[in-house]
Order: C-alpha cells, then sequence, then structure tokens
C-alpha cells in the first residue's frame, strides 16, 4: 500500500497557518505556496492520479473550510459534521479517478457530502428513535459522556433545525454558499423547480424565527 | 424575504466557527491510511472477460452482416415526433385558481410558473366572500403550485390532485394543462 506523504507536518503550523493567515490575507498555506496557488483543480487532480498524492493536500485546504461550515450548519452538530466532511473527501479521494471535468470539482464534491449528511441525518434519528425511550438512563449518565458540548447553538441554528432537511439544504446552498440553482440541481440531484420552491419555503418559515431573534 | 435580509443570513452563514486545524489534521490523516487513487483504464486498456468479449465480437460480427439499413430501421425516431411537441410546448392556457381561505387577509398563488415567488402572483378576493382568486395563462404541461395565505402558510389546493413531491407537511397540488383540455 502506498503511503499518503503530505509535504508538511501534519501537525503544527502547516494547518494552523492555512486556517487563519487565509482571513488576513497574510500569506496562503505552506501547501499552496509549494504547488503555486494559481494551480487549479483540474490540475491537482491530475497529478494526485499521477501519483503525487501530496497534491490533495491542497483540494483540502481549499474546500476543507467551506465544507465544514456547511455540513456544521446542515447536521448542528460538531462531531456528526466532521464525520460528515472526513467521510466525503475519503469518498472523493478513492474515487477521483471517477471525476469527470464536465462538473466542477466544488460541485462533484459537494454532492458527496450532501449525500453524506443526509446518510448521517438518517443514522442520528435512528439513533435518537432507538434512545428517546432511555430519558432516565440519559439523565443518569456522566456529564462528560453527553454530547452537548458538540451541539452548536445560536439563532440562527435555531431557526435552521426547525426546517425540514431539505428546506434547509437548499437554503444553505443559496444563502450559504451562493451558488445558482443550476449547480444546486447538479448537487442534490432536485430539479431547478423544486429547488427554487424549497428556498421559497425555507424563507418564509426562516423570516419569523429570524426576525424574532432579533 | 427579500434577498437584502438574506444578506444577513449569508454574513450569518460565513461567520459559523472553522471546523479547527485539529479537524484538518484528523482528515489528512485519515486519507493517509486509504491506498491513492489510480486513473480509471482508458478505452485501450479496458478488459473484459473472456465470454463476455467473445458475445460482444458476435454482437459486432452480425451488426455488420446486418448492414446499415437494419440499423436504420431499428433505431429511427417516429417521424415529426420532435414537431409536435415543439408546437405543444409553445402553447399556454388561461386558468383560473380560487381558493376559499376564511380569515384570510392575503392569498397569493405560487408554483413552479412564477418561481414559487408569493410577491409575484397576489390573489383577489371575492367581493364580500372567502373566496379568492386570479386567472393567468399557463404553459402546457404538468405543474406544481400551492396558495400561500397570509404570507406564510402554505397550503394546497383542495380540490385539485396532489403532488407526490415536496409536500413538506402541507402538499402541493397539480395541475396539468393538456392541448385538449386542463385539469385542476
Amino acid at each position: 500500500m502506498a503511503v499518503f506523504r503530505p509535504p508538511f507536518p501534519l501537525a503544527g503550523r502547516g494547518p494552523a497557518a492555512s486556517a487563519s493567515f487565509a482571513r488576513t490575507g497574510v500569506t496562503a498555506s505552506p501547501v499552496a505556496a509549494l504547488y503555486g496557488a494559481g494551480m487549479d483543480d483540474a490540475a491537482l487532480i491530475a497529478r494526485v492520479l499521477d501519483g503525487d498524492a501530496g497534491a490533495f493536500t491542497v483540494i483540502v485546504d481549499r474546500y476543507h473550510g467551506d465544507c465544514s461550515r456547511f455540513a456544521l450548519r446542515m447536521l448542528g452538530h460538531r462531531q456528526d459534521a466532521e464525520d460528515a466532511v472526513q467521510d466525503a473527501f475519503l469518498g472523493a479521494y478513492r474515487g477521483l479517478a471517477r471525476y469527470r471535468e464536465r462538473q466542477t470539482f466544488r460541485a462533484w464534491l459537494y454532492r458527496i457530502l450532501i449525500n453524506r449528511c443526509r446518510s448521517v441525518a438518517r443514522q442520528r434519528r435512528r439513533r435518537a428513535s432507538r434512545f428517546v425511550a432511555d430519558e432516565r438512563a440519559l439523565a443518569d449518565a456522566p456529564a462528560a459522556a453527553r454530547d452537548g458540548d458538540h451541539v452548536l447553538r445560536d439563532s440562527l441554528q435555531t431557526a435552521l433545525d426547525a426546517l425540514d432537511p431539505r428546506l434547509r439544504e437548499a437554503v444553505l446552498l443559496k444563502y450559504g454558499e451562493g451558488l445558482d440553482y443550476r449547480t444546486m440541481s447538479e448537487m442534490t440531484g432536485a430539479g431547478i423547480s423544486a429547488l427554487k420552491m424549497r428556498v421559497r419555503r425555507a424563507c418564509a418559515e426562516l423570516r419569523p424565527r429570524l426576525e424574532e431573534s432579533r | 424575504m427579500n434577498d437584502d435580509r438574506f444578506d444577513r443570513l449569508s454574513e450569518d452563514f460565513r461567520a459559523t466557527p472553522s471546523a479547527g486545524p485539529e479537524a484538518r489534521a484528523r482528515l489528512l490523516e485519515r486519507i493517509g491510511r486509504v491506498p491513492p487513487p489510480r486513473r480509471g483504464a482508458r478505452f485501450g486498456e479496458l478488459r473484459m472477460p473472456a465470454p463476455l468479449a467473445a458475445a460482444a465480437a458476435l454482437l459486432l460480427v452480425a451488426a455488420g452482416l446486418l448492414g446499415p439499413r437494419a440499423w436504420r430501421t431499428a433505431w429511427s425516431p417516429p417521424a415529426r415526433r420532435s414537431d409536435a411537441v415543439a408546437a405543444a410546448s409553445l402553447e399556454a392556457a388561461v386558468v383560473r385558481f380560487e381558493l376559499s381561505a376564511p380569515g384570510a387577509a392575503r392569498v397569493a398563488l405560487v408554483g413552479d410558473f412564477n418561481d414559487w415567488d408569493a410577491a409575484a402572483t397576489p390573489m383577489r378576493r371575492v367581493r364580500a366572500s372567502d373566496r379568492w382568486t386570479v386567472s393567468l395563462p399557463v404553459a402546457t404541461g404538468r405543474h406544481v403550485y400551492a396558495f400561500v395565505v397570509d404570507g406564510t402558510r402554505w397550503v394546497g389546493d383542495p380540490l385539485a390532485p396532489r403532488a407526490p413531491e415536496d409536500g413538506f407537511g402541507s402538499p402541493n397540488s397539480v395541475l396539468v394543462v393538456g392541448g385538449a383540455e386542463s385539469t385542476l
């Protein structure tokens, strides 16, 4: 089995630098500097498929933040979101040879992520229905065992959580990711008209909740 | 909700806390345990089990013996079908929508024909009644629609078939505008 070798240590300055410096505009991450910030996704993917597995680190740098944000807002739970994002990137990495450039890499990756989020949400619902009857055991459980710290709590999340998952997905792609309906359709597999309806419905439901909280 | 108000939603969304460098490191660690992807087989490199390859070769030979005429017969599309579809797609019918909504202050029609915009097609109250109505031209084909009562409550049309998709607890309705008749 070949070993994936990122061109810098996995922990420490590299990852932190790419996340924080991107906001301040001081510099790009060491990896991006190594490969050239201008290298597009297709070129990076070609390098990965040619055996340069480290080039995938640049892809991770490029999309990890956005994907994490989307998953966190979709699922409202940090650990679930991280699991979904990890699975999505792993799925993309394993299936990279199947990627075709008629779709942008971002759309392809998001399609995988959206499906992962849907699966995680389904598993969570099953989990919840299995344990809902055992409230006493839950109350007796030690505080450290509860996952309250992983739950995202703000007014936006409260409003989003109340939406049907398909409405939440549509409104996050439209207003969170700023996508057009055609791209959203590619990502979700839903028709453009259905997506427009979902966004409108989500807006109608979100409006009173958000105004109430401000 | 107009787009201006949703500028704030976009801002709030972008202010969502980042996953952090540890999450990224954990991801890269997992990726590191996976064999690197390889290019898929190109056309010339496709491998097929021997019996399947033999069957494919036989099919190709048979196709050659039958000749191009047989292929043409088998694959020709029905004559002028596309012309008929194109003509039908240009047609539209004026459809009158009605809803009885006691106590409503305003009612709007939304559907795939107006991009589900609750501001696009307000309905008019029929004088001294609970009935609301609007007429508009709708293109030939199947449409999904609903009513929005007082800006927030989405209701289906009680007198029309319901659409199976995207009900979200208050099913949409289906309208089929056909060449000869319309179903409401």
